[in-house]
């Protein structure tokens, strides 16, 4: 059960009802929590003691919902407010991942510091400002960056942190879902902004401080929501518009992935060796 | 004469009884905790960790004594250290946050609360381990003991070697991956340990 896709199917069928549900409140970003939450509840349990870093990011990702429905309901979307975001959510993850890094190597904790800051709040920051308020746009964003993460993890040698992963794919799908059927965009906001992008942030960037992931992978990982921003035919239907915007993160998403296999192998290539 | 020689005794007595408390630091090389599991159902999985440090005491007469070993997570090994055409072994995920999380926990240690004898030799180790920042009771059984001059330094050095088992389950410290069918959830300790006295 709690290795299995038991966790997944769960996430994706509590993501599809909340996000139909919540729709008309304009809340559908919460079916990304609710698949993430579920999932972590079949993962590993309900508790907080010790406080590890994956006890902080599920503690985040129930704050995050909430923090993102206060932002949406008092404040309009700006750049100096994307800017804010982006800088909390970096000070989020330091919170999360400090005491692990610094118990590394100086040279070792500031590069995997950096790169989780760096990454994060560009996530976060770029999403607000550029994708909440296109709720399919975003759905695709939060989709790539989720599946891609959660294969990145597994390849890195954590099935925990792929399933959380891929469960808050499944949440964006699951928000997607029903603007694909219906034809009709949703809304996005701050609440999907923080639910997604910033949790998966937050559990790539645990893949690569407590599992093997790469921090170059993650770089690329950082990478999967402006694939969200490409050009697509905004006439198009819905459907369309969320397969092809997916596709644009999935591509990215996979890329980040093959660093990760190919992380600590040998490649020849014919007339140099290069060592990942 | 007889004032001097109560007084004597009363000051060496002391001595005497702090004389018989031995302190032995563990040797890191002949110093083994292997552990094992059962896999799938099918088989036992053996695993052991490579870097142990730590020191116990013995007082015979009193028969009490004390123990404390650290034991670095990151040392542990399968056997499994190979990638080939997969994408991690089975040693990297053991090393991730699905099992002893090593980046958070690079440590586990486990202390002595009390020992019991068996005659003239420890028999009973009770202790609390502490595993990805829980601690729980476990107890350590000494199924061979035996203290005497090292023959490899000619007897200069004194030492004590011999095995320790316990039981305990992963669950109960928050290691629940791969439960309850994939992975088992008792693990047996088998620990070969020297000390040599200081």
């Amino acid at each position: 059960m709690q290795v299995g896709v038991a966790p997944l199917v769960a996430a994706l069928v509590v993501a599809f009802f909340v996000a139909l549900l919540l729709r008309p409140l304009q809340l559908g970003g919460l079916a990304v929590a609710a698949a993430f939450l579920a999932t972590m509840y079949f993962v590993s349990g309900v508790a907080f003691s010790p406080l590890t870093a994956t006890r902080k990011i599920i503690i985040v990702s129930i704050a995050a919902p909430v923090v993102g429905i206060l932002i949406d309901f008092a404040f309009k979307p700006t750049r100096i407010g994307a800017v804010v975001l982006a800088l909390c959510a970096a000070a989020g993850a330091l919170w999360v991942f400090w005491p692990v890094l610094a118990q590394k190597p100086a040279a070792e904790g500031w590069l995997l510091g950096a790169s989780t800051v760096v990454v994060i709040s560009f996530m976060v920051g770029f999403s607000q400002r550029y994708l909440a308020a296109d709720a399919v746009r975003a759905g695709a964003a939060g989709l790539g960056l989720g599946l891609a993460t959660g294969v990145a993890a597994i390849l890195s040698a954590s099935a925990t942190y792929g399933l959380y992963g891929i469960a808050l794919g499944a949440g964006a799908g699951g928000f997607l879902l029903p603007q694909m059927i219906t034809g009709k965009k949703s809304f996005a906001g701050a609440t999907f902004t923080l639910s997604a992008i910033f949790i998966g942030g937050l559990v790539a960037a645990g893949t690569m401080v407590l599992a093997k992931l790469p921090w170059y992978a993650l770089l690329v990982l950082g990478l999967v929501p402006v694939g969200a921003r490409l050009p697509a035919p905004g006439k198009a239907p819905v459907w369309l518009q969320a397969v092809l915007l997916s596709l644009y993160c999935f591509v990215i998403g996979a890329a980040a992935c093959a660093l990760a296999w190919a992380q600590g192998r040998n490649f020849d290539l014919g007339f140099m060796s290069l060592q990942l | 004469m007889t004032k001097l020689a109560i007084g004597l005794v009363a000051i060496t007595l002391p001595l005497a009884a702090a004389a018989q408390v031995e302190s032995y630091n563990i040797d890191p090389i002949h110093t083994i905790p292997y552990w094992e599991t059962d896999h799938l159902g099918y088989a036992t999985m053996r695993g052991h960790f490579n870097k142990i440090s730590g020191k116990f005491t013995i007082d015979r007469a009193a028969k009490t004594g004390t123990l404390e070993i650290t034991i670095q997570t990151a040392s542990l090994n399968t056997g499994d250290t190979d990638r080939e055409a997969r994408s991690r072994t089975r040693d990297e995920h053991l090393r991730s946050p699905d099992f002893f999380n090593v980046a958070e926990f690079p440590t586990m240690t486990y202390r002595a609360t009390s020992v019991k004898f068996a005659d003239d030799s420890p028999d009973v180790i009770e202790g609390n381990l502490t595993l990805l920042g829980v601690t729980r009771p476990v107890s350590l059984k000494i199924e061979r003991w035996r203290c005497g001059p090292d023959p490899r330094t000619a007897g200069k050095r004194y030492q004590c070697g011999g095995n320790a088992t316990g039981l305990f389950k992963r669950s109960d410290f928050g290691m629940k991956f791969g439960l309850p069918t994939a992975i088992g959830d008792e693990v047996k300790l088998w620990m070969s340990f020297y000390g040599f006295r200081k």
